[in-house]
C-alpha cells in the first residue's frame, strides 16, 4: 500500500480508537464507528499533515480508507 | 486591535509601538452557577442520546440550568457580587456585561445589573460577541481604563442558553449550560501580576449563518408574516463551526503570541472558550502546547457562552491549579463569526468563592 494510505491510517488511529485488526483499505469510516466530528478532525489533519484541502462534504462516513487514499492522491497529483 | 480586513487570515502583525507601561490589571474574580444540574442521564431520558454519546463527542457530563423565570441579570448579579468581594471594593465606575441572552432586546442588561449591585451612576453597557464576548469585553474594559475613562471596571460574562436552545434539539441541548463569571479590572502596570494585554480581535460576518437565532431581530420583524417558530431558537452548523473554532482560535492565539514577542513555551496555561473538549484539545495540539497546560471545566458546566472563560478561571483558581505569576493565553471563538485572544499574568487574589449557590443540587 502507498505511503498516503499509511499516513491516513496513522491519522485515523491517532484520532479514533479503532482496533488495529479492523483497519483495512476496504473498511469504511462508518464501519469503524467514526463519528461526524471525528470526520472533521480527520479532514483537518489531512489538510495539515499532507497539505491537501478537503471539504467537510467530501469526506463522508461511507467512504472506505482505500477510496479516501485515492481522493487524497488525486488531489496531490493536481 | 490587530485584525483588519486587509490582513490575510493568520498573518502575524508586527508588534505594536512600545506601550507606555500602563495596563489594566485583573484584581477580582467571581462566578455563579444556577443550582439546578442537568446530567447526561437526565437528557438521555427525554432525548435520543446517551451519556457515552455526549461524552465522546463533547467531553461534557453535566451542566447547570436557570430556574423558570430566572434571567441572565440574576446570574450576572451573583457573579458580579462575588467578583467585587474578591477585589475588596464596591467602587467601580463602569459595568460591562458580555451576553448573547440579554434580559430583553431593549434595553441592555448591564444598567440593571449595576443598579442591583448598588453601583449607582456607573457607566453600563452590554457587549454582543456571542462566545467571544468575554475576550471582547476584556479588550473594551481594559481600554476604558487605559484611556482614562474609568478607574475600575466590573466585567461580567453571563448567559442563559437554556432560554434560546430548543429543549428538543438534541445537538444543542447537550452542549449548552447557563452561568456567569466576572472580573474586576483596575489601572496598573503592564509588568505586574494581573496585567492583561496584547489583544488580537477579529470577525468574519460572511459566516453569520453558522451560529444564529434567525428570528426576533429587525430582519424578521420587518418581514411580513409570522416567523417560523423554529427560527426563534438557537441554531448551529456543527461541523463547520468545529472547523472554524479550531483554526480561528489557533491562529488568533498565535497572533497574540507574535504581538507579545513570546513563544508557546512561555505560556503556562491556555484558557480557551470552553466550547467542547475536542475543540480545546485540537487547539492545544495545533499550538504545540502540552495537554496538561490546558485549563478546562467543560465537563462539569458545558458551553456557557460568554461566561465560559471566567468560569474556567474561577474553577482553576478555587482548585489551586493556577499559581500567581503564571502566564495565561486566553482565546475564544463564537458566532458572528468572531474570535479573539489576549495574555493575562495570573494575579494573587485574596478570596474566590465557589461558583455555587449553597444548598443547591449540584453534583459533587
Amino acid at each position: 500500500m502507498s505511503t498516503t494510505y499509511d499516513q491516513l491510517v496513522e491519522i485515523v488511529t491517532k484520532l479514533h480508537d479503532a482496533p488495529q485488526d479492523r483497519i483495512g483499505p476496504d473498511v469504511t469510516f462508518a464501519q469503524l464507528d467514526v463519528d461526524s466530528l471525528t470526520m472533521v478532525e480527520i479532514s483537518m489533519r489531512i489538510e495539515r499533515d499532507l497539505g491537501v484541502p478537503i471539504d467537510d462534504n467530501e469526506l463522508q462516513e461511507d467512504l472506505t480508507l482505500g477510496a479516501t487514499t485515492e481522493l487524497i492522491d488525486s488531489k496531490l497529483a493536481q | 486591535m490587530s485584525s483588519t480586513p486587509d490582513r490575510p487570515f493568520g498573518t502575524p502583525m508586527p508588534p505594536p509601538p512600545s506601550p507606555s507601561g500602563r495596563a489594566a490589571v485583573l484584581c477580582g474574580l467571581g462566578s455563579w452557577l444556577p443550582p439546578r444540574v442537568v446530567t447526561n442521564e437526565e437528557l438521555s431520558r427525554r432525548l435520543d442520546t446517551s451519556d457515552a454519546w455526549i461524552r465522546t463527542r463533547t467531553g461534557i457530563s453535566r451542566r447547570h440550568i436557570a430556574e423558570p423565570g430566572q434571567a441572565t441579570s440574576d446570574l450576572a448579579v451573583e457573579a458580579g457580587r462575588r467578583a467585587l468581594r474578591s477585589a475588596g471594593t464596591d467602587d467601580v465606575d463602569a459595568v460591562v456585561v458580555a451576553t448573547t441572552t440579554p434580559d430583553r432586546s431593549c434595553p441592555a442588561t448591564a444598567p440593571l445589573v449595576a443598579s442591583r449591585l448598588g453601583l449607582r451612576g456607573a457607566a453600563a453597557f452590554d457587549i454582543s460577541a456571542v462566545c467571544t464576548g468575554f475576550v471582547y469585553g476584556l479588550a473594551s474594559a481594559a481600554s476604558l481604563i487605559t484611556a482614562g475613562v474609568a478607574t475600575r471596571v466590573l466585567l461580567i460574562g453571563a448567559d442563559t442558553y437554556s432560554t434560546i436552545v430548543d429543549p428538543h434539539d438534541r445537538t444543542n441541548a447537550i452542549i449548552f449550560g447557563d452561568g456567569a463569571g466576572a472580573v474586576v479590572l483596575r489601572g496598573g502596570r503592564a509588568d505586574e501580576p494581573g496585567a492583561v494585554g496584547h489583544f488580537d480581535l477579529g470577525s468574519d460576518g460572511t459566516g453569520e449563518e453558522l451560529i444564529m437565532v434567525a428570528a426576533g431581530g429587525s430582519r424578521q420583524r420587518s418581514t411580513p408574516g409570522e416567523a417560523d417558530p423554529q427560527d426563534r431558537y438557537f441554531a448551529m452548523r456543527g461541523k463547520e463551526v468545529f472547523r472554524h473554532a479550531v483554526t480561528r482560535m489557533t491562529a488568533s492565539a498565535q497572533a497574540t503570541l507574535t504581538m507579545a514577542d513570546c513563544k508557546v513555551e512561555d505560556i503556562d496555561r491556555l484558557v480557551p472558550h470552553q466550547a467542547n473538549l475536542r475543540i480545546l484539545r485540537s487547539v492545544a495540539e495545533d499550538l504545540g502546547l502540552p495537554p496538561e497546560r490546558l485549563v478546562t471545566n467543560v465537563e462539569s458546566v458545558g458551553n456557557t457562552g460568554a461566561a465560559s472563560i471566567p468560569l474556567a478561571l474561577a474553577d482553576a483558581a478555587t482548585r489551586h491549579t493556577v499559581q500567581p505569576g503564571e502566564r495565561m493565553l486566553l482565546t475564544a471563538f463564537g458566532g458572528g463569526l468572531t474570535w479573539g485572544s489576549c495574555l493575562l499574568t495570573w494575579p494573587a487574589l485574596s478570596r474566590i468563592d465557589t461558583p455555587h449557590n449553597t444548598g443547591g443540587t449540584q453534583a459533587s
